[in-house]
């Protein structure tokens, strides 16, 4: 007796019987199904369509399938001014505005040749972590949701709720803000701003203590996530992940570290990695852990940021700003470290016009959601909607 | 009316006006108000409060003081609401799917015994009753999903109908300890024999040392099979949009959440019946206060009754609130590897304990 | 085995830790937060409760520089168009009519005092379209163009959300325009009266 596998689908047991195949029993063949998950799915986090070949509830491939929040950022960025590009870049990862305009900054900086005063250096920095914070609240507040916790998601959208209200009284948005601007900022933040944020930064730490309790430690949380969805160091850097996914992957890579810009490298940190204690490195707990414990880090920069910003006497936070930009012919790529991973601008200028010829966003979604079909193959449809979560995707900077 | 046992329930039994059971009508009229009256407050109402101060929320705050009319409010959409029938679903199974529903967790409230004085039927067999007429809930879930022709739906229909299959085992097991230690199956009897005047020292979750393990089990047990978190994978929202219901819409919407809120007081009257005393006053008689004497009767038992619903209906909630859902192989290893064989170790050691110990 | 035991334990005790911070918040809601803006300097010295408000009710202040409703001060607008060149999106309408030199006077000064050489019958603003991203606002010379705080202005006509800011009604543009139109034709042919007797 002998088994053969894969005579149509299903294995199919037979037995020799002078030199003819009886057929002893036969799996019931089962058929795939194609299930369209999303765009409009509760997990998928925005207009995201993954097709499912499923058989049961197991996958058997999920192909992403993007463009459904497409809005022609780069095409529209050839067709306005450089300072006007800015508000677009807010709306490439809304949930962290900040950031994307300090990436569109420095590039535009870097093909300029800008010396920038340190006081907005500081600022600058001591924003963009905070918006970094509100980003990974998010992050984790709908991972619980993912999983099926809502209580965390509330929590981390009321401490997000301070974070936003800070930055709307420095900007004057909530979260398209403007605010970063080349060569500056549009406006030095208000006289009790940094005392504020340290203020904040007090309230927050007890806060995220008791989220870690409510959610990061719960056995029904680390069993959802332990061990699932796990991506190998090489198979990531290979796919060109960056940020909290790659280094969920145990590699310690964090361009705030390894191509420092601003005044990142005047500040101790630590660059989050998993210890492999908790979780198995490169699963989806991983990713989870590297976030909260850069949440932590973030705090930690602010702090220094604030004890080592100039005074704001004789402080103009538009004096760089150049009156008319106008690069010369040239091109450039500058990358920074966004919550998501690695957002990189590349752009061209004809040494004319007071236009981008070319603007490109690498965008660091994109390229951590091309993993979606590795990462899927053979996972269940609850696991599918923990990894989809802990890739942390932002529909707006995937389809852009 | 007097204090004997069932003595309401028996007299509207009696009550035959023109020759026509009117008082059986009544009898079965009761339950249903009450499953009603208390989804539409606490279930609906109390659980949208309740969740809401967890998360630091006010909740529902508009419709009257306090929101307390929001249900009703509600309540008027969906009667308004188009019942919609989706051209592809099977119509006969899609439109049974939540009377079954309904019908599942109703039937069970004939043997829950309200007060000292009325309970719908005395079956001597009422517990196992309860045990065995959940199990119909699973048809109308099928018939739900499958009728619904939707691919998340049969999901949610065929996780559910794994996992209320599974869970009655250690469930039926637990509340066998129960039964175990009363000698018999009749509700009714399982409350009179908690009865005594130290109040909660009679119930049976403290007359053995090892009863709140079944105790245990039966709560979390019960949570799955009325799909409660972290027990809700068939309707698991984030995997599977709403799982077996979502194709639902309107009052038929309407029936399966009455449904899902009566099983859910179905399971808290049970535990606290076999385990807590049913309507007997926790409250010790204290010397010259005769505390549980003042507090038991046929109107007291009533109160005790629910109010015990109640707690265990708070505890599902707050559970629901605090916990991340599990997965469909995690569940089946807490059913199978955890619960089912705690509940047998509990059934034996139940058994020598009293057989052994007098 | 222990794996077994230890799982249920970390189980039992995780949910149990869970389960009295979900508690702690249920028994602290007898507590509310309170309205208080972030420039207040007791912001954080607020109570832990409920924090939602009861939004039409209740809101949270703006602070005084948030960019929300764009408005323009009509008095102070001397025409430049700046702004609407500036708009990355193109959110803003104008048409200048050029002010005839005795109607310098009726045309009025900025708050300033710069001489205001335009009539301007159309400035449109389309708030539905409008980013606020505030780009325009730091192009204006008179600082007259400026985002307002606020931040709730729905309506449930789409063309209400085009706002009208001109100083001229249509009659009154019509009617600079054909002035201007005359003063221009007469300058003309005094001109060429000059360059003729030349």
């Amino acid at each position: 007796m002998q088994e053969l596998d894969t005579v149509g689908q299903g294995s199919v047991r037979v037995t020799r019987k002078s030199d003819k195949l009886v057929i002893l029993e036969k799996d019931l063949a089962t058929e795939q199904m194609v299930l369209a998950m999303g765009p409009q799915h509760p997990s998928t986090h925005g207009v995201l369509k993954l097709e499912c070949l499923t058989d049961g509830e197991v996958i058997t491939e999920a192909i992403p399938c993007l463009g459904y929040l497409h809005r022609c950022f780069e095409k529209c960025c050839e067709n306005v001014d450089y300072p006007a590009i800015v508000p677009y870049t807010d709306r490439l990862d809304y949930l962290s505005g900040m950031n994307s305009e300090f990436a569109y900054a420095l590039a535009v900086e870097k093909l300029l040749d800008l010396e920038i005063p340190r006081r907005v250096e500081f600022i600058r920095v001591i924003v963009s972590e905070l918006n970094r914070i509100a980003s990974h609240l998010v992050a984790i507040g709908t991972y619980g949701i993912d999983l099926g916790a809502f209580t965390p998601f509330l929590f981390c959208f009321r401490d997000r709720e301070i974070i936003l209200g800070l930055l709307e009284w420095a900007s004057g948005a909530r979260m398209l803000y403007n605010y970063i601007w080349i060569g500056g900022l549009a406006y030095d933040v208000p006289t009790d701003f940094l005392k504020r944020v340290r203020e904040f930064v007090a309230y927050f730490r007890p806060k995220a203590v008791e989220l870690q309790n409510l959610l990061t430690e719960n056995e029904i949380f680390v069993k959802r996530t332990h061990g699932i969805g796990i991506m190998p160091a090489d198979v990531a850097i290979n796919y060109g992940w960056s940020g909290p996914m790659l280094r969920g992957s145990g590699v310690k890579w964090d361009l705030r570290r390894n191509d420092p810009y601003s005044v990142y490298p005047e500040i101790d940190f630590k660059v989050a990695v998993p210890d492999g204690k908790h979780s198995v490195i490169g699963d989806c707990l991983s990713r989870h852990l590297v976030r909260a414990v850069e949440m932590e880090e973030s705090l930690k920069i602010i702090e220094q940021c604030i004890d080592k910003i100039p005074s704001p006497e004789g402080f103009n936070s538009r004096s760089a700003i150049p009156k008319r930009i106008r690069p010369k012919a040239g091109e450039v790529y500058s990358r920074a470290e966004n919550p998501r991973g690695e957002l990189g601008f590349y752009l061209e200028s004809d040494g004319k016009s007071t236009k981008p010829v070319r603007c490109k966003a690498r965008s660091s979604c994109f390229v951590n959601l091309s993993a979606m079909k590795d990462l899927s193959k053979g996972q269940l449809i609850p696991d599918l909607v923990a990894i989809i979560g802990s890739i942390d995707i932002v529909l707006g900077e995937v389809d852009r | 009316m007097g204090n004997s046992l069932n003595a309401w329930s028996e007299a509207l039994i009696g009550f035959n006006l023109l020759g026509l059971p009117l008082g059986l009508i009544v009898i079965a009229v009761i339950p249903l108000l009450f499953i009603a009256l208390y989804s539409l407050t606490y279930g609906v109402y109390g659980e949208r409060k309740i969740s809401a101060f967890m998360q630091d929320r006010l909740g529902p705050m508009e419709v009257g003081k306090w929101g307390i009319l929001q249900t009703i409010a509600d309540i008027l959409k969906l009667i308004q609401k188009e019942d919609i029938l989706p051209t592809s679903a099977d119509r006969f199974l899609f439109v049974i799917g939540p009377g079954i529903l309904f019908v599942g967790s109703f039937l069970a409230y004939a043997v829950l015994p309200f007060s000292p004085a009325f309970i719908g039927a005395s079956l001597n067999v009422g517990l196992y009753y309860a045990i065995g007429i959940v199990a119909l809930e699973v048809v109308g879930i099928l018939a739900a999903g499958w009728g619904s022709n939707n691919k998340w739906s049969l999901y949610g229909a065929v996780r559910s109908v794994a996992q209320i299959v599974s869970y009655e085992i250690p469930a039926a097991i637990a509340l066998l300890c129960g039964a175990m230690m009363a000698g018999t199956l009749d509700m009714q009897q399982i409350n009179v024999l908690q009865s005594g005047e130290y109040g909660f020292a009679h119930f049976y979750l403290f007359q053995s040392p090892i009863a709140w393990l079944p105790f245990l089990i039966y709560f979390i047990a019960s949570l799955a099979e009325v799909n409660r978190a972290p027990f809700d994978i068939p309707e698991a929202e984030s995997e599977l949009v709403a799982g077996y219901f979502t194709e639902y819409s309107g009052m038929k919407f309407a029936v399966i959440f009455l449904a899902e809120y009566g099983s859910m007081f179905m399971v808290s009257a049970i535990i606290s019946v076999v385990f807590l005393g049913g309507w007997n006053s926790p409250l010790p008689n204290l010397g010259s206060f005769a505390l549980n004497t003042w507090t038991n009767g046929p109107v007291w038992g009533a109160f005790w009754m629910i109010s015990k619903g109640f707690f265990f209906i708070f505890v599902q909630m707050w559970l629901r609130w605090t916990l991340p859902r599990l997965r469909v192989d995690q569940l089946m290893y807490l059913c199978w590897k955890v619960l089912t064989p705690f509940a047998f170790i509990s059934f034996v050691l139940t058994a020598i304990w009293e057989i052994y110990v007098p | 085995m222990s794996e077994y035991f230890g799982n249920i334990k970390t189980g039992a005790v995780t949910i149990a830790t869970g389960m009295g911070i979900t508690l702690k918040h249920f028994f602290n809601a007898v507590h509310r937060k309170g309205d208080a803006g972030l420039d207040d300097v007791d912001y954080f010295r607020q109570v832990d409760g409920l924090c939602t408000l009861q939004y039409p009710h209740e809101t949270i202040p703006t602070p005084a520089n948030a960019r929300y409703r764009l408005n323009n001060d009509i008095d102070d607008c001397i025409g430049c168009g700046q702004c609407v060149r500036a708009c990355p999106i193109g959110c803003i309408t104008m048409e200048t009519v050029k002010v005839a030199p005795d109607d310098l006077g009726a045309c009025g000064k900025t708050r300033d005092g710069q001489q205001k050489k335009f009539w301007i019958p159309v400035f449109d603003i389309d708030v539905a379209k409008c980013m606020t991203c505030g780009i325009c606002t730091t192009v204006c010379p008179t600082e007259c163009l400026a985002h307002t705080p606020v931040a709730d202005f729905s309506e449930f006509d789409r063309s209400n959300f085009i706002y009208h800011f001109g100083n001229l009604t249509r009659l009154e543009a019509e009617a600079k325009r054909r002035k201007l139109a005359d003063i221009q034709a007469k300058a003309k042919a005094e001109k060429e009266k000059k360059e003729e007797e030349n």
